[in-house]
């Protein structure tokens, strides 16, 4: 039976084991390898994809409904606004920050941000409503650089540039899956022009002849967005979004 | 004047849709309908219009089919005109064709006869010839809804056979049940809701697709709830009490659990719907099958198979046992159907 116990190291061994722990001790204390940020002072250097709190575009949206369709978390309100058009309202205590949203709008209406660090003093503040979502919310920033971490063959260092990150991001609108709108059953179309009127793209066409006492629909699949507002709306449901 | 190609393929995403001629040029499609069947006491409120409208706006107010504000609403696209059967009123009359005259009672459900009309929707339903029926239903003040019925074990909570004489909203439901559906839907309705059906069918493919059995009932009038329920309570009838109501030997019955309110069938014409007195179609001859009580003896309906689909089911019906098969007297008829006809001369041109 073999009897297990500590090392017995000689006197060398001790010497060489004391320098090694000494001279990391050295080393630390002149360059410390610490992998944590220092927020506030710091922060860590986030893609512009990042998904942070929304901004919203009025001019662009097409008051589709898609984000609050999409939302999973049921955090995406549609609030009618003076003009007539609804526009989304977002409620952060809800909000699981899928970003599914900024990818489905067909606009572009929404975007991201890198802010990920909004207080809340009630839960009731967290439901932000369009007006507060158009501008990004007061930021004061303490931060003076920047935090890449680096991958090296056997360890994880950090890369501190002094630098300030850009928060406010503008990243190209998310393109999806191209779709267009086509009309399945053209003998059921009851000339009703909605999907004309609904249209912002322009892509829908109706033109009236009196003559002939024809209607004369057409859809522009150069134009046609996909957004989906004439299937939605059609009465008969002969729309349908198919791919591009 | 109104048959219309309706599709025309012009290239890859452009079609022409062909919209009816305006006997009243320079108005909008619904101020010709509402002068030229509305304002003429024409309509029969079969809500073919309320069912088809795109902006479904037209609404069966009161005692009137109305459109609040169609000046600035109405979005003039003429489908209304398209569907409805009494803009250019064809009348129909007589006993039509058909290809068996014969009487049943169903064994499966109990109705005020031989609860026919249900018996053809359901057998539909188990042949999978549709997927959901639509049905009148009632409460307890006798209003009228309708519901959709996909499978027999609904049947067992809801008093669905039984006549009404009110009229129900079947058409609008009917343009649901089509967006719903996957196979097919089956209906029940009066004559003029059958010819909406029909027109219905006529003029967009989809309907004619999805609606696949039409059940029309024998129908000498039939009242709307506000003004049948006022008068059935002045002459003394307790809608809580109330089972069941008939129209028997020219007289209307109102059954109720511990009396009996009879009178003329001929006192209720203050009260008859001004569309029905220009409506000459008594057997609904545009249905695929038509039910009633006239006919045949007490327990059985008249069951008349005008089509084949209508056949096919009536030989599944035979086939199943689901039904005991009576016989139809057509001579029973001729009095109503030629009252009915009688009514031709109140149609103005």
């Amino acid at each position: 039976m073999k009897k297990v116990g500590t090392p017995e190291y000689d006197l060398s061994d001790k010497l060489k084991y004391h320098v090694s722990a000494l001279s990391t001790a050295a080393k630390e204390m002149a360059l410390p390898l610490n992998i944590t940020t220092h927020y506030p002072r710091e922060r860590k250097r986030q893609p512009a994809c990042f998904r942070g709190y929304m901004l919203f575009d009025p001019e662009r949206c097409i008051s589709c409904f898609q984000c609050s369709f999409v939302c999973p978390a049921n955090a995406i309100w549609m609030k009618d606004a003076p003009s007539g058009r609804y526009y989304p309202t977002v409620d952060y205590g809800k909000c699981i920050f899928c970003h599914f949203c900024i990818d489905s709008c067909p606009g572009g209406a929404l975007r991201t941000t890198k802010i990920h660090d909004v207080a809340y003093k009630t839960m009731d503040e967290m439901f932000t409503s369009t007006e507060e979502m158009i501008e990004p919310p007061e930021i004061i920033r303490e931060d003076e650089g920047v935090v890449d971490y680096v991958i090296d063959k056997e360890d994880l260092s950090l890369k501190r540039t002094k630098e300030i990150d850009e928060l406010i991001v503008d990243v190209e609108p998310s393109q999806g899956v191209p779709m267009i709108s086509v009309c399945v059953d053209r003998g059921s179309c009851l000339a009703c022009k909605v999907c004309d009127k609904i249209c912002e793209s322009g892509a829908v066409s109706s033109v009236v002849e009196e003559a002939t006492m024809t209607v004369k629909m057409g859809i522009d699949a150069e134009k046609c967005t996909g957004c989906g507002l004439c299937v939605k709306e059609c009465s008969m449901q002969i729309l349908r979004l198919v791919r591009k | 004047m109104m048959k219309m190609a309706a599709e025309t393929k012009v290239g890859e995403a452009e079609w022409e849709v062909k919209i009816p001629e305006k006997k009243l040029k320079d108005r909008l499609f619904f101020e010709n309908l509402k002068a030229m069947v509305i304002d003429t006491q024409m309509c029969s409120r079969c809500l073919t219009c309320v069912s088809i409208c795109p902006s479904k706006l037209i609404v069966n107010e009161e005692d009137i089919v109305d459109f609040p504000d169609y000046d600035k609403k109405c979005l003039d696209c003429g489908a209304c005109v398209r569907v409805c059967p009494r803009y250019d009123y064809k009348p129909k009359s007589g006993l039509g064709d058909y290809i068996e005259f014969t009487a049943g009672q169903s064994k499966r459900f109990k109705g005020q006869d031989g609860a026919m009309a249900t018996e053809f929707i359901f057998s539909a339903i188990d042949m999978g010839l549709i997927d959901r029926g639509l049905f009148v239903d009632r409460d307890e003040q006798w209003r009228t809804s309708v519901f959709h019925v996909r499978g027999q074990e609904q049947l067992e909570k809801l008093p669905l056979g039984g006549t009404k004489y009110v009229f129900a909203d079947v058409l609008p439901e009917l343009k649901k049940a089509v967006m719903f559906s996957k196979v097919g839907v089956g209906v029940v309705g009066t004559p003029c809701m059958v010819s909406g059906v029909r027109k219905l069918q006529e003029e967009f493919p989809v309907f004619k697709e999805k609606v696949k059995l039409v059940v029309g009932l024998f129908c000498t009038e039939n009242f709307h709830y506000n003004e049948v329920s006022k008068y059935l309570i002045e002459k003394g009838v307790d809608y809580s009490k109330l089972i069941k109501t008939d129209i028997m030997k020219g007289k209307f019955v109102a059954t109720m659990t511990d009396d009996e309110v009879k009178f003329k069938v001929s006192q209720l014409s203050s009260i008859l719907p001004s569309g029905c007195n220009v409506c000459t179609d008594f057997t609904a001859v545009e249905s695929d099958v038509s039910v009633g009580s006239v006919g045949s003896v007490a327990g059985f309906s008249t069951t008349v198979v005008r089509t084949e689909v209508a056949k096919e089911i009536w030989d599944y019906i035979k086939k199943m046992g689901n039904a005991e098969v009576g016989e139809g007297k057509v001579e029973e008829l001729d009095f109503l159907i030629n009252h009915k006809k009688e009514r031709e001369k109140n149609i103005k041109q």
